[in-house]
This record gives C-alpha cells, structure tokens and sequence, in this order.
C-alpha cells in the first residue's frame, strides 16, 4: 500500500481529443463524479428503494501560469471554442503519466476559466470543466 | 530544463553587488567565507545570501515540474561612526537601487527593506544600517 502526493498527480488534455499530452505547470486538480438515483419504492414498502441512474462529473484544474509552458495555452484558450462539440479529452492522474494507469479520462467542455495576477504572487489560472459522455476509471 | 544552480544564483545576485560598487566611488564588498580586515573609519559592505524554505509550485515529480526556491540577500553596510548616517544611507540606496523589483536572470528580487540601522554594530567601531531583500527563483525540472 501506498499513499499518493499530489506532486505525483498530472493532468493530460487535448483540445481536439486526439492525442493528450501533460499540461506542464499543473498544481492541482479535482474532479467530482455525481450518480443521479431514481426512486424505486413500490406501493407497500416500508423503506425506500433507489437505483442508479444518469452520470456527470466536474472539476477544476489549477495552473502555474507560464505562457511558454506545454499545454497551457491549448488548454485555458479551449473555454473560447464557439459551439463546443465536447471533443476535448482530458486525462487526470494520480500518479505518473501512463495513459489507462492511475487515472480518469473522459470528454469534456472548459466552462469557465479565471487567470489572476497579484502583486508579489505568482499568476495562477483556474479552468472548470464538465464532463460529457463516458467516465472511464483506473484508480484501482 | 535542468535543476537549479544555486551557485549560478548566488552569482547573480553578487555580481550586480560587486560591479555596483566597484564603481566610483567603490565600496569593498565581502561576501560569505571570506577574510575582511576593513580600515578604521572606512565603509565597507557585507553581503551573505542564503537560500531558505523552497515549495512545490506544479505537479509531476521530477519531471515537467516546478518549485519554488526562495532566498534572502542581507547586505550590511558599515560606515565612519560618530559622523551622522548620511554616508551610510547613500550606499545604501545604491544597493537598494540594485535590487529593487528586479528580474536578472530568472531571479525575482523583490521590494528591500531598510537600510536599517542596528543598535549592536557588529563588529563595533563602526556606524551599521542593514537592507534585507527576498527572493525568489522559478526552478523547471
């Protein structure tokens, strides 16, 4: 057993869903996955019943802004796509960067991104993001 | 990218102290592990940076990543005692002219403080203020 560092983590996207790559300067990420339930309580029961049903996630993804970084600006421009097709795919890992290994990956759509710039800080950018379609898992 | 120098730093940071006042009129400068015997009366400066609590700025271990070194430049300037600190504090915006709100080679300096003056100069005989200047260093792994 072994717990994770978040200096372990790494965030992979790319814009056109064909090929992620790591978006250097990354200093968090987070990502909320939410299961709608219908109720399923029948005439008689004493105690309600659920099933699972529709599932969505969010999250956010914190940079270290550095215009010349690899993948920063693919990636905090992408809130700019017009008709957004959610062909973006993003990759979330825990630890490492081998695709399918310690991660989430999913289609997604930036919805919104704030970049600040403070005297004597460094400037950060924070996306949030939605998924769209299938949530696949490998945090086993 | 490549792990800091810290010497490549330190470097910097004294080498904009020692062309500064190599000009007229000069101002011996000593540095950390160096012998000094100043002349009585005399201004004289000494500078000691040290390189203090560094942090993670991004993730990804020891590749594609970020930390952040952070240091402190303390410059003590030493001047004729019993005479006012007028001489004293003229060196000393010099200095804090050097450093103020400056990047030099990657190095953010940011705004100094003092000069100070200290009740205890050390060594005595002498007239001493101090400017302290933090700074900072984007390491890219």
């Amino acid at each position: 057993m072994a717990v994770l560092r978040g200096e372990q983590g790494a965030v992979q996207f790319d814009a056109a869903g064909s090929s992620n790559a790591t978006i250097v300067g990354t200093r968090s990420w987070s990502l909320s996955t939410t299961k709608e339930t219908l109720d399923v309580s029948k005439h008689g029961d004493t105690f309600r019943s659920f099933v699972g049903s529709m599932i969505s996630g969010s999250g956010t993804v914190e940079l270290v802004y550095d215009p010349d970084a690899t993948g920063q600006a693919g990636f905090l421009e992408d809130v700019l796509t017009t008709a957004d097709t959610a062909d973006a795919t993003f990759e979330l890992f825990t630890t490492g960067t081998t695709s399918g290994t310690d991660s989430v990956s999913f289609a997604g759509i930036i919805t919104d991104m704030e970049i600040t710039s403070t005297v004597g800080e460094i400037d950060i950018v924070t996306c949030n993001f939605i998924t769209s379609g299938t949530i696949t898992g490998n945090l086993e | 990218m490549a792990a800091a120098d810290l010497n490549s730093i330190r470097a910097t940071i004294e080498g904009r102290l020692a062309t500064e006042l190599a000009n007229s009129p000069a101002i011996p400068v000593v540095f950390h592990n160096m012998a000094y015997e100043p002349t009585p009366n005399s201004s004289w400066v000494q500078c000691l940076t040290t390189f203090g609590a560094n942090e993670y700025l991004g993730q990804g271990l020891t590749t594609d990543s970020q930390n952040r070194i952070v240091g402190l430049v303390v410059m003590n300037i030493f001047s004729a005692k019993g005479v006012g600190p007028g001489a004293n504090l003229v060196i000393g915006k010099r200095i804090r002219d050097l450093y103020n709100r400056v990047i030099v080679s990657g190095v953010y300096f940011d705004a100094p403080s003092g000069p100070e003056a200290l009740a205890s100069p050390s060594p005595e005989g002498y007239f001493q203020t101090q400017v302290r200047v933090t700074f900072e260093f984007i390491e890219e792994l």
